[in-house]
């Protein structure tokens, strides 16, 4: 039993197998094509120094695409991930500052993160309300909420110890950057040779099937949404500890953003479909695209005209691909 | 390969497009006219044209000159650092006046309804006089309309209100004078023929709109040699200014001297930037930013110029424009006014004291502010 099988009318799954790498293999084309392009213009692109900086600052957004990835996958959507984030940044930042031992301030805001999204997915498998109703709620019960309880005033003073996203390992690898890579493999392999990784794409393509075949779907929503907690207070982590100043409100359109990364790494929006190495892929092709702007002397503005036209691309493929096969 | 070729045509052609017109206003810079200040302080400005009094007026107020008065001073909101400042510097001028009582009280959120109803009942319980900085310039005006038919002087600070519901407004700083203070600082620190790049907001935010087009019209004027690179924009996101100061860093390399940060978020962000590149002593650091959030990067030696102004010093002119005006010495039509330590504050758009040059946050001086 294959999640291939379960998502709807494939014959061949060899074929889909290959039409999702090749999704991947795209992406990874077009993150070395890009670089080798805006490096001809401009050497200093290619410096080792900024690459590594590009994944360093948006790595945040990869680990937390990660968690959406399987949301959609899942059938699902979240649009309060944003607004988490910046909840999560705050309250481990409010207990660094205050004295709390830096482990439990890290703590809290994995805990914290599993605890919201547990909840949505609780609300949205038992109570059966649609997810983008459930996030919306959220996501103006976060973002009030933060600014009402903090009025906005920025956290400062941050112990050095707080900054996770300074560490650097063997002296060169940037934590994030670590991170990001060690959680896109480790769930990229559950998700595929898992018996609970699977249940992901199982529910997301055919809730019927999947319930045919003995696969809890309230469970398994509520474990994608806990899961996706523990990824947003991790990207909120890297988040919060990039800059010395936390600034308590909710980083504008940064759900937008993730959704982004996953739905142009192949994620289908129809669920079912979908890996985290797209996704991971994605959030690096999308950061590329920002800094290259610069480099090339083009306003950073249009990096959100690229990333609709990489969304609409990705979407039209996708619809188009499952049309074909429905006709087939 | 064409793609490439393309993006480099692209590129070079936008390039050519910003080098063939030297005189070409800074990306980010507004259309309005400018009035850039003089280079040395020992010039005089050029006169800005004068402007009728439009401040409003109280009806039949008690003629206090020379007696004590009580005011209340209501902010914002209190119990943050600004207002904290701007209530200690009313406290320090209504000491040195003696005969001075003011007392500051509002919400605790910067809730325009709470800080009408803060207004609305001190009027009733009856004081001398009003100091505020409004949440909302029109919605408070009927509020403040209604403590002058009352006989009760209205004096703003930080955040104006329409002319007419108030007498006077003491204003923190003009653009010019903060285009004065950034381009002077960055010529200082980076070097008078060196090159810089601007971290803002967005092109079309009105008040860094405003500052950049003062800026490169004093640059124009004071530093020639000054060389602009580029304006990147980075809205008020901390993680974005950050990733945009650092593309900056990367894409220019030695040439890069200064980075102008234009808001709170941007200057703690380009600091943070050159702080992570190892850059600092070598890539200048300016910006307009509150001393807070600049504390780490100033005391480490990495930034040396803050850009604001000294709230302390508001809530002490705003107190002084207050006695003068229940005392008479401050009328309509008047170019100036005394404020005890600061000395003359002058008078600007009518009905407004501008407090003066703005202040600049150093390593010696920031440990004295919290806000």
């Amino acid at each position: 039993m294959t999640a291939e099988t379960l998502a709807g009318a494939e014959a061949d799954p060899r074929r889909r197998l290959r039409v999702l790498a090749s999704q991947e293999a795209l992406l990874a084309i077009a993150v070395i094509g890009l670089a080798i392009v805006v490096g001809l213009y401009n050497p200093r692109f290619l410096a080792a120094r900024n690459l590594s900086d590009v994944l360093l600052g948006n790595a945040y957004i990869a680990v937390a695409a990660v968690g959406m990835s399987m949301v959609i996958i899942s059938g699902n959507i979240d649009i309060s991930v944003g607004a988490l984030i910046g909840v999560l940044a705050t309250i481990s930042g409010t207990l660094a500052v205050n004295g709390a031992p830096i482990v439990v301030a890290w703590l809290a805001a994995l805990v914290a993160g599993v605890v919201v999204m547990a909840l949505q997915g609780v609300i949205i498998a038992y109570l059966r309300i649609p997810a983008i109703v459930v996030t919306l709620g959220m996501l103006s019960v976060l973002k009030g909420g933060l600014i009402s309880v903090t009025g906005g005033k920025w956290i400062t003073d941050l112990p050095d110890s707080f900054h996770l996203a300074d560490i650097e390992l063997f002296g060169a690898l940037p934590f994030p950057v670590f991170l990001m890579i060690l959680v896109t493999i480790l769930a990229a392999l559950w998700m595929r040779y898992s018996a609970s990784g699977r249940a992901i794409y199982a529910v997301g393509g055919s809730a019927e099937a999947a319930r045919l075949c003995g696969i809890s779907h309230p469970r398994t929503i509520v474990m994608v949404f806990a899961l996706h907690g523990l990824f947003a207070g991790a990207a909120a982590l890297l988040y919060a500890t990039q800059l010395r100043v936390i600034q308590s409100t909710v980083p504008p359109n940064l759900e937008l953003t993730i959704i982004t990364a996953s739905v142009v790494g192949g994620v289908s929006i129809l669920g079912g479909v979908g890996t985290v190495v797209g996704s991971t892929l994605a959030a690096v092709l999308i950061a590329e695209i920002a800094s290259a702007l610069v480099f090339i002397d083009v306003s950073p503005y249009w990096i959100r005209a690229v990333q609709g036209v990489l969304i609409l691309v990705t979407v039209i493929a996708d619809i188009l691909r499952r049309r074909r096969m429905a006709g087939a | 390969m064409k793609l490439g070729f393309s993006a480099a045509f692209l590129g070079a052609t936008l390039l050519a497009g910003t080098a063939s017109a030297a005189d070409k206003r800074w990306d980010g810079a507004d259309d309005l006219p400018v009035n850039p200040l003089a280079c040395s302080a020992g010039e005089a400005n050029a006169a800005p044209a004068a402007k009728p009094y439009d401040g409003g007026r109280p009806t039949n107020a008690a003629d206090k000159a020379g007696k004590p008065i009580t005011l209340v001073d209501v902010p914002k909101l209190i119990g943050i650092g600004y207002f904290n400042a701007t209530s200690k510097g009313m406290q320090d001028a209504a000491k040195a006046l003696g005969n001075v009582t003011v007392k500051t009280d509002g919400p605790t959120e910067a809730k325009i309804d709470e800080q009408i109803k803060f207004i609305d009942n001190y009027i009733t319980s009856g004081v001398d006089g009003i100091l505020f900085a409004a949440n909302d310039p029109v919605a408070i005006a009927p509020v403040l309309k209604k403590a002058l038919s009352k006989g009760i002087h209205v004096v703003g600070y930080d955040a104006n209100s329409t002319p007419d519901a108030r007498e006077w407004f003491v204003n923190q700083a003009e653009f010019n004078g903060i285009a004065k203070a950034m381009i002077d600082s960055m010529a200082k620190e980076a070097g008078e023929d060196k090159s810089f790049a601007i971290v803002t907001s967005t092109f079309t935010t009105p008040n860094q709109a405003r500052w950049i087009a003062e800026m490169w019209a004093y640059a124009q004027k004071c530093h020639p040699k000054l060389k602009w690179l580029e304006t990147v924009e980075a809205q008020e996101d901390n993680n974005l200014s950050f990733n945009q100061a650092t593309t900056l860093i990367n894409k220019h390399g030695d040439k890069l001297a200064g980075l102008f940060g234009m808001t709170s978020v941007a200057t703690p962000a380009s600091a943070e930037a050159v702080t992570k590149a190892k850059l600092c002593g070598k890539v200048a650091v300016v910006g307009l930013a509150t001393p807070n959030a600049m504390k780490p990067y100033v005391n480490a030696d990495c930034v040396k110029s803050v850009v604001l102004w000294n709230p302390v010093d508001l809530g002490y002119a705003a107190t002084y424009v207050m006695r003068a005006v229940v005392d008479g010495t401050l009328k309509p039509g008047a170019t100036s006014v005394e404020a005890g330590k600061l000395g003359k504050l002058n008078v600007v758009n009518g009905s407004e004291i501008l407090l003066g040059s703005p202040f600049i946050f150093t390593k010696q001086n920031i440990k004295d502010f919290d806000f």
